[in-house]
């Protein structure tokens, strides 16, 4: 029996001139469809390095990652860029719209690499999209002109551009003000409601009580992983 | 529209200054191998096409016995293409009052039927003006360097005669060296007006082309056996004179600067290169980040890969469309500019349609190979390298500021250091194509220094002034008795000589080596040696030869015994100097022993005159003075020639090539200034942010611009060093290359102090000019943009 996410003991070490640095250690994970999981930890602790182990960024040094039944570490580089698409949307902290492009492109852009859209549709999902995360209205503006709340929205929009079941979140509030925060959780929420799986790693120390998870890591490896019962 | 088709116009347009950069220097590097391209396709097949389509004969031959020969037979002989008669003459002719020049004159059988060694209408391909009798046609390159024209009369001498011959029309006879260059002028007259201007018979020179002949060597055979045959008839043959094989005499001029155009075309394409990979090099650098999001959002590497070949293609596709006609028109010009010079006509009206195939290919296809490893390298980089890329790694250059730090120099100074020091490669390949430029242009000047050099030789080994040559010989006083009234000789002396060949000889068609008796002590001559010495005295049976001479018979040893031939009499001679002297090959032998061989009656031909004042004007009113002598006095003269002419003569056959060497080495220089100021762009423009926190920080505009212009004339100093260091060996090699390749000798290398004061200032300037506009450019740029700059 597999869980939708799961992490068979992973490892992640990093060598640099005869010093091996363990920056991940033999976790073990199991993240079921439609969870909303916080990932916290102080600095340096392995947060978007375990991140990057289930977007297939990066690869465990041992142990395997599989996602909905795909061993993600055994894709080959052009393949995982398909595999991600349809798969898994990213959110960063910085730096992620592409600048020279309107918002509206950035979204059709992610529709158009993939192409699991057909392309008649795509401007009308990009708008549909832009209008859930509430910034319709910019949708023709270059992402400069906007707000750093509204450019994560527009990078929370793309990321959902090809319908991918599992939403990653790398500090996405991490330069926001604490209100705009609230608002870009409450999105993350909504999201989870539509059955999308949506993992964060967030440093925010007041936890919001919409999380379903919450695992804390601590030099590698996972200090505690407390799941809240589901409400309804 | 292509939602990455929009990327790609939208990264291309947020950085214009770059992307301008970039479209400069393809459009630098385009045009400059473009016109390149285009003026050697035309060049290559355009002279010799207009040689070959004169059908020039393969050999002439002389007989004063041709009324035996039969030439409706001759012509149906299998071995025979075709055949004529073409008489040929040496006259002089009046170019201005007073000044004569050498005339070659052809005697043609018949106008109407050029068949063979056509001569073609002025400016055009068809046949020419027929000429009536006692008219004659000049070759239009004369006409550039005279006062000759169609129309009026020209003066000619033949022999003691004087004859005023009308100009009926001009020709263009793209089969000789040009007039201009060799100082002569061609005319074309028929059989009857030959006879009476020369008061020679006709049919005396045979001009013919062989069947299935591919080489010299074929030649000589088939034209032997032409001499046996002619035998039977008891036709006696005076001379064979076979030219090379089907190609121009000037063709050594065209291939030298073909090869020049070749090779610095090749040189500057490398550099525009080294330069265009930079840029975009720098540009997807700056890109990193973005194809980490790019990947993170499901792009694959194929799909980044699309986004910026599309993206060199498009800087291509405008490159191009600026570069192309730019390169047709140069190219062009330049074909015509070299034709000009060379009397021949540019038949290619337009560019073969693959030639623009090829320009169209080049502008896209280059860029894109160009780009490709940085695109690949861009595209190969994992989304996690992407993201954190954490900018300039500053390890390496800790170590050495720690050096500098020691010298305790200014504060400034030291920055400016660190900063070019800080990206090694780029700052290898903008030193290394700064420094390959410099080397190149003052290579330039060093070689056209050696061509100088060899002049100046050429002007010491002879120290007459004036020389004249008698077609025959006479006796000294009666020769010297017309010139006693001139004003400005200080004195003349006599010499005689004639053909001779020396035993040995290889070349059996040669019609010999110029033999040279003068006064053994004569201070007239130079003497360079290479090996051994000068004649000793008038009783020693001795010989010197010059280089060219002693070519020709193989490098005879030193101290070793010749046996000459010299009007039919057998001379044994030691030979005991070789002469370094740019001469046609040439054997130098004392008077007395000359005399005791061939010449009882001590004759003399040649009249050597030494003037009080040496300078132009004057030795060329000398000159004019001996002409106007000559003119009533029935003395038959071959050639009257001033030394300073002689000169000339060598120079204008060099010109062309030094001001090409000049011309490329120069543009050598700028594309690879241009090459060193946009590496300087670069810099600056990767440094915008650091100009802001450097800004940030107290520093004034003034300091940043000093900075940078430190920064650039560190980086054109080293260059400039390198490149002045480099010149060195390849001036030698260059002067020896080009001297066989132009001249068959080796050019002596020599050092152009003026090149070099010029080479020092003009890069000094280039590399000023290639730090301080982007430095001005740097310190525009306000301290909030600089620090929100991506
Ligand atoms: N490419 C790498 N090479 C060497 N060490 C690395 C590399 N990437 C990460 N590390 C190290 O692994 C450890 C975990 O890094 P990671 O980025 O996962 O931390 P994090 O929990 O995300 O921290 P932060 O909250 O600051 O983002 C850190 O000590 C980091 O220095
Ligand atoms: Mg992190």
């Amino acid at each position: 029996m597999s869980s939708f996410i799961q992490f068979n003991q992973v490892s992640r070490w990093f060598e640099s001139s005869s010093v091996r640095f363990e920056a991940l250690k033999n976790i073990d994970l199991h993240i079921e469809q439609g969870e909303h999981v916080a990932i916290i930890g102080k600095s340096g602790s392995g947060k978007s390095t375990l991140l990057n182990m289930l977007t297939g960024i990066d690869h465990p040094s041992r142990g395997t990652v599989q996602i909905n039944f795909t061993d993600v570490h055994t894709l080959n580089e052009s393949r995982l860029a398909k595999w991600r698409g349809e798969n898994i949307g990213i959110v960063f902290q910085f730096f992620q719209l592409i600048p020279t492009l309107s918002i509206r492109g950035n979204l059709l852009l992610a529709m158009d690499f993939v192409g699991s859209i057909p392309s008649n549709a795509r401007n009308d999902r990009a708008e549909a999209l832009l209008a859930q995360v509430g910034i319709l209205q910019h949708a023709d503006k270059l992402p400069a002109a906007l707000s750093g709340g509204e450019q994560q929205r527009a990078a929370i929009a793309r990321a959902l551009a090809n319908d991918p079941p599992i939403l990653v979140a790398d500090e996405p509030t991490g330069n926001l003000d604490s209100k705009t925060t609230e608002d870009i959780q409450r999105l993350f929420a909504d999201l989870v409601g539509n059955g999308k799986t949506v993992i964060v790693v967030t440093h925010e120390t007041v936890l919001n009580t919409e999380y379903d998870r919450i695992i804390a890591l601590k030099d590698g490896a996972v200090a505690a992983d407390t799941s809240r019962n589901s409400p309804q | 529209m292509n939602i990455k088709l929009l990327k790609v116009i939208g990264d291309l347009r947020i950085n214009p200054g770059r992307i301008i950069l970039v479209i400069f220097a393809l459009i630098i590097g385009l045009w400059g191998v473009g016109s390149i391209l285009v003026s050697y396709t035309i060049l290559g097949r355009d002279l010799n096409e207009n040689f070959i389509r004169t059908i020039p004969p393969h050999a002439a031959i002389t007989s004063r016995d041709f009324n035996k020969l039969d030439l409706a037979a001759l012509r149906k002989h299998p071995e025979i293409e075709k055949v004529e008669f073409r008489d040929f003459a040496t006259l002089r002719i009046q170019t201005h009052q007073d000044e004569w020049i050498p005339l070659w004159l052809f005697g043609v059988e018949d106008f109407n039927n050029l068949d063979l060694a056509r001569i073609f209408d002025q400016n055009s391909n068809s046949r020419p003006i027929v000429p009536k009798d006692e008219d004659m046609l000049i070759e239009r390159d004369g006409l550039r360097f005279s006062e000759l024209k169609a129309g009026s009369p020209a003066r000619v001498r033949a022999g003691g005669r004087v004859i005023d011959v009308p100009v009926a029309g001009i020709s263009f006879d793209p089969a000789q060296a040009p007039g201009t260059q060799d100082h002569l002028i061609y005319a074309y007259v028929n059989k009857k007006t030959y006879t009476e201007i020369t008061g020679e018979p006709s049919n005396q020179r045979l001009i013919i082309r062989f069947n299935n002949v591919k080489t010299t060597q074929e030649v000589q055979a088939a034209a032997d056996g032409l001499v046996n045959y002619f035998k039977s008839f008891g036709i006696t043959v005076d001379t064979i004179k076979i030219p090379k094989f089907m190609e121009h005499p000037h063709q050594w001029q065209l291939n030298t600067l073909l090869f020049l155009e070749g090779s610095i075309g090749f040189l500057a394409f490398f550099l525009g290169a080294v330069l265009v990979s930079q840029l975009i090099a720098a540009i997807l650098a700056r890109q990193i980040r973005q194809i980490g999001i790019l990947k993170a959002i499901g792009a694959s590497r194929s799909q980044v890969f699309q986004i910026y070949l599309t993206m060199v293609l498009v800087l291509g596709a405008i490159s191009g469309v600026i570069a192309v006609p730019l390169a047709v028109k140069s190219g062009y010009a330049y074909a015509y500019f070299v034709a000009n010079i060379l009397n021949f006509e540019v038949l290619t009206a337009s560019l073969p349609h693959h030639m623009y195939l090829y320009l169209i290919a080049a502008s896209l296809l280059l860029p894109v190979l160009l780009s490709l490893p940085a695109i690949l390298k861009g595209t190969r980089i994992s989304v996690r390298e992407a993201l954190s890329e954490y900018g300039i790694q500053q390890a390496s250059v800790v170590k050495k500021s720690r050096i500098i730090a020691k010298l305790s120099l200014p504060r400034n100074l030291v920055l400016a250091f660190e900063n070019t020091m800080r990206r090694k490669k780029r700052l290898a390949v903008t030193v290394a194509a700064m420094a390959l430029g410099v080397a190149i242009f003052n290579t330039g000047f060093n070689v056209q220094q050696s061509l100088k050099d060899l002049l100046s030789d050429v002007n010491n080994s002879m120290k007459h002034d004036v020389q004249v040559v008698l077609i025959n010989q006479m006796p000294k006083e009666e020769a010297l008795k017309y010139f006693s009234g001139i004003d400005n000789i200080s004195r003349i002396e006599t010499w005689n000589g004639g053909r001779g060949a020396m035993q040995n000889m290889i070349v059996s068609t040669d019609s010999g080596v110029g033999i040279v008796a003068l006064p053994y002590n004569t201070d007239l001559i130079g003497f360079r040696s290479i090996k051994g010495r000068w004649l000793s005295g008038p009783s020693d049976p001795e010989i010197v030869m010059n280089q060219e001479a002693a070519k020709m018979y193989d490098n005879p040893a030193i101290g070793n015994s010749q046996l000459l031939s010299i009007r039919g009499k057998q001379y044994k001679a030691k030979l005991v100097g070789i002469a370094d002297e740019f001469e046609k090959p040439k054997i130098y032998m004392a008077q007395e022993q000359y005399d005791a061989v061939a010449n009882p009656e001590h004759y003399i031909n040649s009249l050597m005159f030494v003037a009080k004042d040496k300078s132009y004007d004057k030795v060329l009113a000398l000159k004019k003075n001996i002409e106007k002598a000559i003119a009533p006095s029935g003395l038959q003269v071959l050639y009257v020639i001033m030394q300073a002419e002689r000169v000339k003569i060598i120079y204008d056959h060099l010109k062309i090539i030094l001001v090409t060497i000049v011309f490329f080495a120069l543009l050598v220089l700028i594309v690879s200034a241009v090459g060193m100021a946009s590496a300087t762009s670069i810099n600056i423009m990767e440094r915008t942010r650091e100009i802001g926190v450097l800004r940030a920080i107290g520093a004034t505009p003034a300091i940043i611009y000093n900075l940078f212009v430190a920064e650039g004339m560190i980086v054109s100093a080293v260059s400039i060093l390198l490149g002045l260091l480099l010149s060195w060996p390849l001036s030698i090699f260059a002067s020896k290359f080009f001297g066989n390749l132009m001249l068959e000798v080796e050019l002596r290398s020599s050092f152009s102090k003026s090149g070099f004061v010029i080479t020092l200032i003009a890069t000094l300037v280039f590399g000023w000019l290639a730090s301080r506009i982007p430095a001005r450019k740097a310190i525009k740029v306000s301290t909030r943009e600089a620090l929100s700059y991506e």
